[in-house]
This record gives structure tokens, C-alpha cells and sequence, in this order.
């Protein structure tokens, strides 16, 4: 079975008098290991495509199954626990915990999994270094630079060894060249095995991904998987 | 859980660290409360366990057996009265006193002169028995004797208040004061006994019973007070009893009318004193009621800003997987602590307040705080940080993720 299927997943939001169809009709599987981005202008549904997916929000109709496990009729605190076992967000503006330290960041999501102070700096420790920010780990989101805060991000996201990362335009606040590192952390998370979901705006960012979904209207225009990730 | 829990406290204090200036401020109404009913409480169980040394002092198996004048009766000019005749009646009657005196208050201007000096103090005719009775000796001289009564000699043993404002000296014996126009010599200089309740006891002239009685215009309107101490075996409440039913009879009181004298014992005055206490304890207790549900409506009031301020974070944490009572939790501490910490400022402010107090007052007793008055005042002030902490807690924990996240 597919590590994600959507069946005919509708989200309708009710503005005044008037229904905005955010998602109208979406049918799509993703496989493990895969590497895909949802592209489409803004008013497209991707933000909602992204929410959906990462069980932020519940889908007005339609199935929802991810690792198995039908996300419908979940309540806020057992979509809280599929959020912590299941997804890896990495947001546009980082959201990271101000007051904590780069470790404390990383070790939040353990927390509420009831681990060890102990067991949850050891992972936490590991997971910063994967993303090679092994000596800043007493640092405050404000003392590093965008880069190394979205870094900071992503091992957050991978220290709870999640099914899906989720990334959400995760290099819009950042400028070209921190662009290209974070994509290139991307392509090696993806070439280690992870599956990685991004939704972005940006041609470029898309490029790097093998399977390309565009959204128009609420609807999917196009899927298409690519043979090879290049930056132009 | 656990770790969670004490993870929600780190971050709680944290978090109270953080906005340092601001959590002070916010838990001054707690601070002000637990501080005034703290000092108040050092301040009165002071004095509760000085007065209760005086009373001790006294003889706890003493009593004191005086007359009562309804205020009715007084309005038609009827005093009552306790009569030698009474006197002679209960020491014949009564089981179980060791020693019994009666007391006669002089009933005019209590002067007292010596040379120039003239001073106003309390007058009583006695007996040697009340220096059984009353727990006092002479530390100069002598007390007085059975002699003196009978010869109705005119001696005098003073306390040392009355010594001082009189400039005797420091050895008064055989020095002569006056009272109401006759000579008196000192045969005894009293032991200081301090005040009971603002009354000094060292302000006082003794002289024979007999002398004093001579002394007196009114014969026939003598009332006296008496005095007696229990023996050993004898229980107090038996001994209240039997005094009750002797005078009764002697004064020919109806079974519809009220007791026309009043019996006190030392554990009566001390339970006086008590409810007297716990009634200023009661009324302060309201005031700080009012004062700690003020300081928790500023936490709330904070911690609902809070919330509002750190809506983003909540939305992050929900976002990678807290739960609602995660960050229920969270809040409820947070303000928990805060309130508590309102509590221990004042814990030390107001037993500050009351040692400074007790200090600055001549002859004060020094103040005393009781473990249960710090705890009751902990507890609660952790109870109000919890109670107050819920609505914006559950503001908190109720916020939806995505809304949250938009948060700017």
C-alpha cells in the first residue's frame, strides 16, 4: 500500500454566503523514498494540499490514508500524535521556539513522545549533526543565520524519524546561495531514503524534485515524474 | 508524563525569567496579600505565646471569683455585691482550695505619695495567701502576715513601678508612703511581673486586708474579689460548681435569674484572649481574600497577553505533535509559578514586616511564624495561580495549529 493516499479529498471553506473550494477532487498515492513537489500559483490549494497532508487540517470529504492509518475521524490530540510519529514539517519562516536553544529545539518534538532528557539530547545531538550544525547547539534561533536556522529545522523534523518531511517553501526567506545548500540537504535526505513532500512557487526548487505535481484551481493539472534534478 | 511535566516546569520558569520585570509586577497583588496576613499572623502568634506565658505565670489552677452587675440593675443603681460573709462561706464550704484571699480595691483616688512624688496606682487589701495565689513574692523585705491583718497594722508591699515613679530607693523597706491621708511603712519591695494584656502588674500597693477594710468610708458596701488557688487533687471545673451552687443559695438567686458573680480562671482569660484573636485573624483573613483574588485576576489577566503573545509557539508546538493537555499544562504551571513566587516574596516581606514591627515596639513580644500560617499561605497561593490559570490555559491549549501558525 502507498505511504499516502488521497481519495477524492474536497476542502470547502465557507466565506459569507459564498463556498471557496480550497481542494476540489484530489486522487493521489505517494510511494516511500519518494521526492515530490506541489507547485501552482498562490490561490491554488497547495498551502491546503499541504495542511491537509501533514494533518494540520481535516479534509471537508474523501479518505485520507497515511502509513495505513485512516486520518479522517481523528481528534486535535490523536492528529497530534500522527503529527509527531508520522510527519517532519520544515516551515518557510523556520518556526522555531525563540526562547530555546538550537538542541532545545530539536529535542521538543521528543517531549511529547514521554523520552528521557537523556536519550533525548543523545538523538537530537545526532540529528544536529547530520545537518552539520554539531557546534551550534547552544545556540539561540537569533544568534544563527537563516540557513543554519532552517538546518536546525530540518533536524527537528528528522529526529522523530518521521514517514514524510514536509516541507512548505523551504527556502523562500532564504537567499540563492543558502538556497542551494538547503536543496542540496534535501537531495542527499532523499538519496538516504526519506520521502520528501514540498510545496513551493518556485520552478528552480521544483527542478530538484522527481515528481512534480501541479495544482490549479483545487484540482491537479499535472503529474509528471522527471528523469533528473539540475540546477539551472 | 513525567517528562513532560518537568519539562512544563523549565519552561515555565523560564519563561517567568524571561519576562522578569513584568512577572514581578504582575504577582505584586499576591505578594501585598500573603505579605499583610503573614506579618498580621507573626505579629499576633507573638503576642499569643507571650500572653499565654503571662497566664502560665499566673497559675494556671487559680481563680477569681468577683461580682457582676447586669447593666440593667446598674441603670437602677443596684450594685451586686461579694461580701466578707461570701469569703467566710466558701473557705468553710469548699473542697479542694489551697489557698484562698480576698482582694479589696481601694474605692476612691488611688493616690499614693512619697515625699514631693505623688503617683496613681492600683490600691488592694490582701492577705499572705495571695502571694500563693497569684504567684507573687517580695524580692526586698517582706510579704505580708497573717499579723498585720489581725493588728490591722499600716504596712504596704509595693511593686516597682510604684518604686520608681516615686523615686524611692532602689531598697524601699522601711521607707513611708501615704495613702489617702495615712502613713504606710514598706516592709516589701514586689518581684517585676511586666504587663498582661497593657495592664502593668508592677503599678500596685498591697496592704493588709483589715487595714484596708478600716480604711474604707462604707462598711455595708464593702465588695470584694476573691481570690484562690486549687489544691493539687481538685479539678476546676468541679470546684466552678460548687462555688456556682454555694453562692447561688447565699445570694438567694431564683433559678430564672442570672448569676450575680463571675468566676474566671486563667484558662478563661487565655480562651478571651484567643477568640479575640481569631476574630482580627477572620477579618484579615477576608482582607487578603479580597487582596489574592485581585492578584489573580492581574495573573490571568498576563498570562491571557501571554498566550496571546506566544499564539505562534503554540502553533509550532501542536504543529510537531503537543497535545492539548500538553500545553494546558504548560500554562497552568507557568502561572502557578508565578503565583507562588508572588507567595514566597511575600512570605519573606511580610515576616520581615513583622519582626521590624515587634522590634520597633518597646516591650512587644517578638514575632513568631507558624509552619501551618507559611504553608496555608503557599497553598494557596498556589491555588489561586492554578484557578486563575485555567481560563487562559485552555485558551492556549484550544488555539487551532494552523490559525496559530498564521499567528503574526
Amino acid at each position: 500500500m502507498a505511504l499516502i493516499a488521497l481519495n477524492e479529498i474536497t476542502k470547502y471553506y465557507e466565506m459569507g454566503t459564498q463556498v471557496v473550494k480550497a481542494l476540489d477532487g484530489i486522487d493521489v498515492e505517494i510511494e516511500r523514498n519518494e521526492y515530490v513537489a506541489f507547485i501552482g500559483s498562490s490561490g491554488s490549494g497547495k498551502s491546503t494540499m499541504l495542511n491537509i497532508l501533514g494533518c494540520l487540517d481535516r479534509p471537508t470529504g474523501g479518505q485520507y490514508h497515511l502509513n495505513g492509518n485512516n486520518v479522517e475521524n481523528l481528534n486535535q490530540n490523536q492528529l497530534s500524535e500522527i503529527r509527531n510519529l508520522e510527519i517532519g514539517f520544515i516551515f518557510q519562516s523556520f518556526n522555531l521556539l525563540p526562547r530555546a536553544t538550537a538542541l532545545g529545539n530539536v529535542m521538543q518534538p521528543l517531549i511529547y513522545r514521554n523520552i528521557p532528557f537523556r536519550k533525548r539530547k543523545e538523538m537530537a545531538t545526532r540529528a544536529l549533526a547530520r545537518v552539520n550544525l554539531a557546534d551550534r547547539t547552544d545556540h539561540l534561533p537569533n544568534q544563527l543565520s537563516g540557513g543554519q536556522r532552517q538546518r536546525v529545522a530540518i533536524a527537528r523534523a528528522l529526529v522523530t524519524h518521521p514517514s514524510i518531511l514536509l516541507a512548505d517553501e523551504p527556502t523562500g526567506n532564504l537567499d540563492s546561495r543558502t538556497t542551494v545548500e538547503i536543496m542540496q540537504l534535501f537531495d542527499e535526505l532523499h538519496a538516504e531514503g526519506h520521502t520528501v513532500i514540498m510545496v513551493t512557487h518556485e520552478d528552480e526548487i521544483a527542478a530538484h524534485c522527481k515528481r512534480v505535481i501541479e495544482m490549479k484551481d483545487g484540482r491537479i493539472f499535472q503529474d509528471s515524474t522527471q528523469a533528473t534534478a539540475e540546477i539551472h | 508524563m513525567l517528562f513532560s511535566l518537568l519539562e512544563s516546569c523549565r519552561s515555565a520558569l523560564l519563561s517567568i525569567y524571561a519576562h522578569g520585570l513584568r512577572s514581578f509586577l504582575t504577582t505584586l497583588g499576591i505578594v501585598i496579600g500573603v505579605a499583610s496576613v503573614i506579618a498580621v499572623i507573626s505579629i499576633t502568634q507573638g503576642l499569643r505565646v507571650f500572653v499565654s506565658q503571662q497566664f502560665a505565670s499566673l497559675g494556671t489552677n487559680s481563680l477569681t471569683v468577683r461580682s457582676y452587675t447586669p447593666i440593667e440593675d446598674r441603670m437602677q443603681g443596684i450594685n451586686r455585691r461579694l461580701t466578707p460573709e461570701d469569703l467566710d462561706l466558701i473557705e468553710r464550704r469548699i473542697d479542694g482550695i489551697a489557698s484562698i484571699t480576698p482582694i479589696l480595691f481601694a474605692n476612691r483616688a488611688s493616690q499614693v505619695k512619697y515625699g514631693s512624688q505623688t503617683s496613681y496606682s492600683q490600691i488592694m487589701g490582701t492577705t499572705y495567701a495571695f502571694q500563693d495565689v497569684a504567684q507573687f513574692y517580695t524580692t526586698q523585705g517582706r510579704f505580708l502576715a497573717d499579723s498585720d491583718n489581725s493588728t490591722r497594722r499600716r504596712i504596704a508591699v509595693i511593686g516597682d513601678t510604684v518604686r520608681e515613679n516615686l523615686n524611692l530607693p532602689e531598697n524601699p523597706v522601711n521607707e513611708f508612703i501615704e495613702l489617702g491621708g495615712e502613713w504606710f511603712r514598706i516592709v516589701g519591695l514586689l518581684e517585676t511581673k511586666g504587663d498582661i494584656m497593657g495592664f502593668s502588674q508592677d503599678d500596685r500597693v498591697l496592704v493588709p486586708y483589715a487595714t484596708m477594710q478600716s480604711l474604707q468610708g462604707n462598711q455595708a458596701r464593702t465588695d470584694i474579689q476573691i481570690q484562690l488557688s486549687l489544691s493539687e487533687t481538685a479539678e476546676v471545673e468541679d470546684v466552678i460548681s460548687q462555688l456556682t451552687t454555694l453562692l447561688r443559695n447565699a445570694h438567694d438567686l431564683n433559678s430564672n435569674e442570672d448569676d450575680d458573680f463571675v468566676i474566671e480562671t486563667a484558662e478563661q482569660m487565655m480562651d478571651t484572649f484567643d477568640a479575640i484573636l481569631g476574630v482580627v485573624t477572620v477579618v484579615i483573613g477576608g482582607i487578603v481574600g479580597i487582596s489574592l483574588l485581585v492578584g489573580g485576576i492581574g495573573i490571568m489577566n498576563i498570562m491571557l497577553v501571554s498566550v496571546t503573545e506566544r499564539t505562534r509557539e503554540i502553533g509550532i508546538c501542536k504543529a510537531i505533535g503537543a497535545k492539548r493537555h500538553h500545553i494546558l499544562l504548560q500554562f497552568l504551571i507557568e502561572s502557578m509559578f508565578l503565583s507562588l513566587l508572588g507567595g514566597l516574596i511575600g512570605l519573606g516581606l511580610g515576616f520581615g514586616l513583622g519582626v521590624l514591627i515587634a522590634n520597633n515596639i518597646p516591650s512587644f513580644p517578638p514575632a513568631a511564624i507558624p509552619v501551618w500560617a507559611a504553608a496555608l499561605a503557599m497553598g494557596f497561593s498556589a491555588f489561586v495561580g492554578i484557578l486563575f490559570g485555567i481560563l487562559p490555559a485552555a485558551k492556549a491549549a484550544n488555539l487551532d495549529p494552523i490559525d496559530a501558525l498564521r499567528y503574526e
